[in-house]
């Protein structure tokens, strides 16, 4: 907040002063900010004074030389813009074909990735009764002799024995 | 602009006729040619076109070409290498003699007595005035004079708070002022101040 936004008995400084009065000029100050500055500008000449030099000068500014510019111009930036409107049609022409073996490219990239992850989803999370079945093939080619075998633990005496093993490497 | 944007010839030829003469005013002052001045409006036309189709309806035109002019005038600045800022801080210096405006008036028209008050010349001295400045602080008052821009629209266009925009402005006007008043209240120059 500057100096003069705050109601105060001092003068502010002469840069804060300046910037208000700017301010006050444009047009930017809010309505409050703007009543400060015209008391301030109704008691103390110095800042009349301060406002007249300002605005004075920025009046000065309407003296700068202003060459219009003739059709000429507007002719040759028209047809800059056309040549360069013309030159970024050809570009898209050319590039068309290009793009469009682009893009089936990555639409058969994508197809087909999308196919190799379908295929290890449903390898992994669809139950296959032939898996288990060729799991379990030793055992039912030898079920028979097995039910021949009352005690399991006999059984298991005999598989550390390594009696079964011969058929395992077989498999 | 939105005609332009659906590809209306003929509006974006209004809009050229529209603004040319403001364009190039301010890009002279910025980059201190007129021929490089024009080069660069018709580029800013150009751009415009070419972005046409990025416009957001609402948007202020006039905000977006005076920032793609920005842009365009301080990259060629930088690309000529002819970015020779003068800054005159007339709370920091000492006498005229010592200060850039000096060395301008002097460049422009040699030694100056107190003379009578005359359109050529205040033109002259308006225009020394505003070279005096840095290339912040003409373009912040180009865009407020000549444009109208509010201190909002001024920031947009130079990628600065409004708060900055206010301080800036605001050395900027305090230095034509310190410039230009001598000449306006007593008819003399700086240069003719100092001798």
């Amino acid at each position: 907040m500057s100096q003069l936004s705050q109601p105060s008995d001092e003068s502010p400084e002469p840069a804060v002063l300046d910037e208000q009065l700017v301010a006050y000029l444009d047009g930017e100050l809010s309505p409050e900010e703007s009543r400060r500055v015209e008391s301030l500008l109704a008691s103390d000449p110095a800042v009349r004074r301060r406002l007249q030099g300002l605005d004075c000068s920025w009046q000065a500014l309407d003296e700068l030389e202003r060459v219009p510019l003739d059709n000429q111009f507007t002719r040759t930036t028209m047809e800059m813009v056309a040549l360069a409107a013309t030159e970024d049609l050809e570009r898209n022409r050319r590039e068309k074909p290009r793009q469009r073996r682009r893009r089936w490219l990555l639409a058969g990239l994508s197809l087909g990735l999308a196919a190799a992850c379908g295929f290890v989803v449903v390898w992994f999370a669809w139950p296959d009764p032939d898996r288990q079945l060729l799991q379990d093939l030793p055992l039912l080619q030898r079920l028979d002799e097995y039910r021949q075998v009352d005690d399991i633990e006999f059984l298991k005496m005999l598989a550390r024995e390594g009696l079964f093993d011969e058929d395992r490497t077989q498999h | 602009m939105l005609e332009v944007r659906d590809g209306s010839g003929a509006a974006f030829e209004r809009l050229v006729q529209r603004f040319q003469s403001r364009l190039v005013m301010v890009l002279e002052h910025l980059v201190g040619n007129r021929d490089l001045a024009e080069d660069l409006a018709q580029e800013v036309f150009l751009r415009v076109y070419r972005a046409r189709q990025t416009y957001v309806p609402g948007a202020k035109f006039s905000t977006w070409l005076f920032t793609i002019a920005n842009n365009l005038a301080a990259s060629a600045l930088r690309s000529k290498g002819r970015h020779h800022e003068v800054h005159l801080d007339l709370q920091d210096t000492g006498p005229w003699k010592a200060r850039p405006l000096e060395a301008l008036l002097q460049a422009s028209s040699g030694q100056m007595p107190a003379r009578q008050f005359d359109k050529a010349e205040m033109r002259d001295m308006v225009h020394l005035a505003l070279k005096s400045l840095s290339e912040r602080q003409r373009l912040a008052v180009l865009l407020n004079k000549f444009e109208g821009m509010c201190y909002a629209d001024i920031a947009e266009v130079m990628e600065l708070t409004p708060k900055a925009v206010k301080s800036l402005l605001s050395r900027a006007r305090m230095n034509l002022r310190d410039i230009l008043q001598p000449y306006l209240e007593h008819g003399e120059s700086p240069a003719a101040e100092s001798s």
